[in-house]
C-alpha cells in the first residue's frame, strides 16, 4: 500500500490552509491599518507596527527624473510628528482611502511577507480655504497611488516592518500634513 | 474700536497711500491679462534647473505668461530655449514635460525635435532640418532655412538655474538679479547643484498673494515650527533689503532646530561658505523664490493661470556632490518643513487660499495693508512696499487705486 499518496495532500492542505491564513491575517492588518488611518487613531495605527517600521511616501518624478522622497520616518519619529501636529495649523477635511489588497506574498520561511495594495483617497471638504458656506461637505479626489508593505511574521500574527506609499498623483495642490 | 458699520469699514485708513493696495489688483481680470502681457513677457524666469537637463539632446517643457516653451541642451552643451510651436501650423512640438531627443519618436529621426503632425524637424539650435515633401509642396517659396523655431534668451546662472525670457531685448539677466543674489553667489556657484525635489501645487489665490507671503515674515506666527525654531533678538534683527527691480532678500540669522520636539541641527550638511543653520531668502519680482535653509535649498516659481488661480513648482535641491546619506538627510530637511507633506507648506496654502477666497471677483474691493513700519527688520513690510512700487511702475496703476495712472512714492527710494 503505498501511504505516501494518502498523508502528502492532508499534509499539503494543513500548510496551504496555514498560508491562507497568514495571507488573512495580512489583508485584515492592511485593512485595519486603513480604517485607523481614516479615522485618525494614529497610536492604534502605529500598534500594527513593529519597533522598526520606516514610513515612506514616494513618488518617481519624470520631470526631473528623480524618485522624489516626500516623507521618510521611522517609528519613533512618526509618534513625535503626531504629538507635533496638534500645534499646527491644518486643514481638517477628513480623508477617506479606499483600499484593494492586490498581491500577499508570504516567505517560504514563513517569517516575514510582502503585499501590494491599490489606494484611492478623496477628501471630504471642511476647511479647506475655500468658501465653506458653500464647498463645505464636497468630495474632492486627493491621491491615487499604491501601498508596498513588509511585514515581520511572530506567532502567526504580522506587524508592519515598512510601508512605502508610492503616489501617482504628482500634481499635489494644498498637501497635507497626515501619513496616506 | 468697536466692530465697524460700512462707512467705517470703507474709510480711509490712518496709514499713508504707500501703506496698503486695494484688492482689485489680486482679482481683476484685465488687470491679470496686462500682467502677463506688460509684467512675464518680459522678465526672467528661472524655469528649471540645469541638472534636470544632463546630458545632451535632453530638453524640458515649461510656459510663461501662456506660450508653451521647450529647453534643450545641444550636443555643443549648450542650453537653448524655444517657443514649443511648430512654425508650420502652429502645433506643440513636444508634449511630454521632459526627456531626451536621442531616441526617434514615431513621426521622427533622432536627435531632432519633430512635430508629430506633419513631421517637420528641427535640430538642438533650432533650425529647420527637414520638410516633408518639400519640393513638390512649396517649390522656391519656403524653404527650411526660412521655418526655423523661435529662439528665447536664455542662460544658466546663479547656481546653475535656466533662466529664460520671451523678450528680444531684455534687461541683462545680471542687471536684472545679480545684486539680490550676492549674498548667496559664492555659495551657489561653489559647486555643482542638483535637484532632488519636484512638485507643483496649483491653489486658488493671486500669484502675488503667493509671493507676498515669501517676502512677509509677519505671517510666521502661523508656523509653530518657525516660533519655536526662530523667535528670539537675531531674529528680530533680521532686515528685509530691497534692490532694484522690485526684488528683496531677508537677511540671515541661525536657526535652533533642536527647539523643534523631533528636528535636529542641520548644521552639518551646511551649503558651502555659510555658518550653520542659516537662512536666506531672496524673493525676486513678479513672484520667484529662492529660499536656502542652511542645508536645503527651495525655489518657488510661479505660472499665473487666472486671477484667483497660480500653479507653484517646488524645486530641492541639494549638492551634486552629496553621499546617498547626505542626499536622504538633505530631503528630510527640506521635506519635513517644505514638502507637500511639510509642516509649513500646507500651512502657507491655508494662509493665501483663504486671502483669495475673502476678495473673489464681485466682493467688495477691500484696503489690503501693508503698514508695517520696524526699521526695516523682518516684522516691516517694506519688502511688500517695494515690490509694489515696481508692480506699479511696469503695469503703469497705482496700486492703491488701479484705475488711476502711476505715480511714484514719496518715501519708496528711502526704503
Amino acid at each position: 500500500m503505498n501511504t505516501q499518496t494518502k498523508t502528502a495532500p492532508t499534509q499539503d492542505n494543513a500548510q496551504l490552509a496555514q498560508g491562507r491564513e497568514i495571507e488573512n491575517r495580512i489583508r485584515d492588518t492592511i485593512y485595519q491599518a486603513t480604517l485607523f488611518l481614516d479615522q485618525e487613531k494614529w497610536n492604534d495605527w502605529l500598534a500594527l507596527c513593529d519597533e522598526d517600521f520606516i514610513y515612506q511616501i514616494k513618488a518617481f518624478s519624470p520631470e526631473i527624473n528623480y524618485d522624489s522622497i516626500y516623507m521618510h520616518e521611522s517609528r519613533d519619529e512618526l509618534i513625535k510628528l503626531m504629538d507635533m501636529l496638534p500645534k499646527h495649523n491644518t486643514d481638517e477635511s477628513p480623508l477617506s482611502r479606499f483600499t484593494n489588497v492586490y498581491t500577499v506574498d508570504v516567505a517560504a520561511d514563513g517569517a516575514t511577507a510582502t503585499a501590494t495594495s491599490a489606494f484611492v483617497v478623496y477628501r471630504h471638504i471642511f476647511d479647506s480655504a475655500v468658501d465653506s458656506h458653500i464647498e463645505a461637505g464636497s468630495t474632492e479626489l486627493y491621491l491615487v497611488g499604491k501601498y508596498h508593505d513588509e511585514f515581520r511574521i511572530t506567532n502567526g500574527q504580522p506587524r508592519f516592518i515598512a510601508r512605502t506609499t508610492r503616489l501617482e498623483t504628482r500634481r499635489m495642490d494644498r498637501g497635507s500634513h497626515w501619513p496616506i | 474700536m468697536a466692530a465697524r458699520n460700512h462707512k467705517q469699514w470703507n474709510a480711509t485708513p490712518s496709514l499713508t497711500t504707500e501703506e496698503w493696495v486695494d484688492s482689485r489688483i489680486y482679482s481683476d481680470q484685465k488687470i491679470f491679462d496686462e500682467e502677463l502681457e506688460k509684467i512675464f513677457k518680459k522678465t526672467w524666469v528661472p524655469v528649471c534647473h540645469e541638472s534636470e537637463l544632463p546630458e545632451a539632446y535632453d530638453f524640458r517643457t515649461t510656459s510663461i505668461a501662456k506660450e508653451p516653451i521647450i529647453v534643450a541642451r545641444g550636443p555643443d552643451n549648450v542650453v537653448r530655449a524655444f517657443l514649443n510651436v511648430c512654425p508650420h501650423r502652429g502645433n506643440l512640438l513636444e508634449r511630454r514635460p521632459a526627456g531626451s531627443f536621442l531616441e526617434g519618436q514615431p513621426s521622427g529621426n533622432p536627435k531632432r525635435i519633430t512635430c508629430l503632425f506633419h513631421a517637420w524637424q528641427f535640430d538642438m539650435k533650432g533650425n529647420c532640418v527637414y520638410i516633408s515633401r518639400e519640393k513638390e509642396g512649396y517649390q522656391d517659396r519656403l524653404c527650411k532655412e526660412d521655418t526655423g523655431l523661435r529662439r528665447l534668451r536664455c542662460e544658466v546662472k546663479f547656481g546653475g538655474f535656466v533662466w529664460v525670457n520671451l523678450d528680444d531685448n531684455p534687461i541683462p539677466l545680471e542687471d536684472w538679479a545679480g545684486p539680490a543674489f550676492e549674498c548667496i553667489r559664492e555659495t551657489l556657484d561653489a559647486e555643482p547643484l542638483e535637484v532632488f525635489h519636484y512638485h507643483k501645487s496649483i491653489i486658488n489665490t493671486n500669484y502675488k498673494l503667493w509671493h507676498d507671503t515669501n517676502s512677509e515674515f509677519y505671517h510666521d506666527f502661523m508656523h509653530y515650527h518657525n516660533r519655536v525654531t526662530g523667535f528670539n533678538d537675531a531674529y528680530f534683527a533680521r532686515k528685509n533689503e530691497a534692490f532694484e527691480h522690485g526684488h528683496v532678500n531677508v537677511g540671515s540669522f541661525e536657526v535652533n532646530y533642536e527647539n523643534y520636539e523631533g528636528f535636529d541641527s542641520r548644521a552639518e550638511l551646511s551649503f558651502p561658505h555659510l555658518p550653520p543653520n542659516q537662512w536666506y531668502m531672496i524673493d525676486l519680482f513678479p513672484g520667484m523664490n529662492i529660499n536656502l535653509r542652511g542645508s536645503a535649498l527651495r525655489t518657488d516659481v510661479v505660472t499665473p493661470l487666472a486671477p484667483n488661480k497660480v500653479m507653484i513648482e517646488f524645486r530641492g535641491l541639494g549638492l551634486k556632490s552629496d553621499t546617498p546619506e547626505e542626499r536622504l538627510t538633505r530631503i528630510k530637511h527640506h521635506n519635513s518643513i517644505w514638502g507637500p507633506f511639510g509642516r509649513n507648506l500646507h500651512e502657507d496654502f491655508l494662509g493665501v487660499e483663504g486671502q483669495s477666497t475673502a476678495m473673489q471677483p464681485g466682493s467688495e474691493p477691500r484696503r489690503i495693508l501693508h503698514g508695517r513700519q520696524e526699521n526695516q527688520t523682518i516684522h516691516d513690510e517694506n519688502g511688500m512696499r517695494h515690490y509694489y512700487e515696481e508692480w506699479g511702475r511696469w503695469m503703469d496703476r497705482s496700486p492703491v487705486d488701479p484705475d488711476q495712472p502711476y505715480t511714484p512714492r514719496a518715501t519708496a527710494a528711502a526704503e
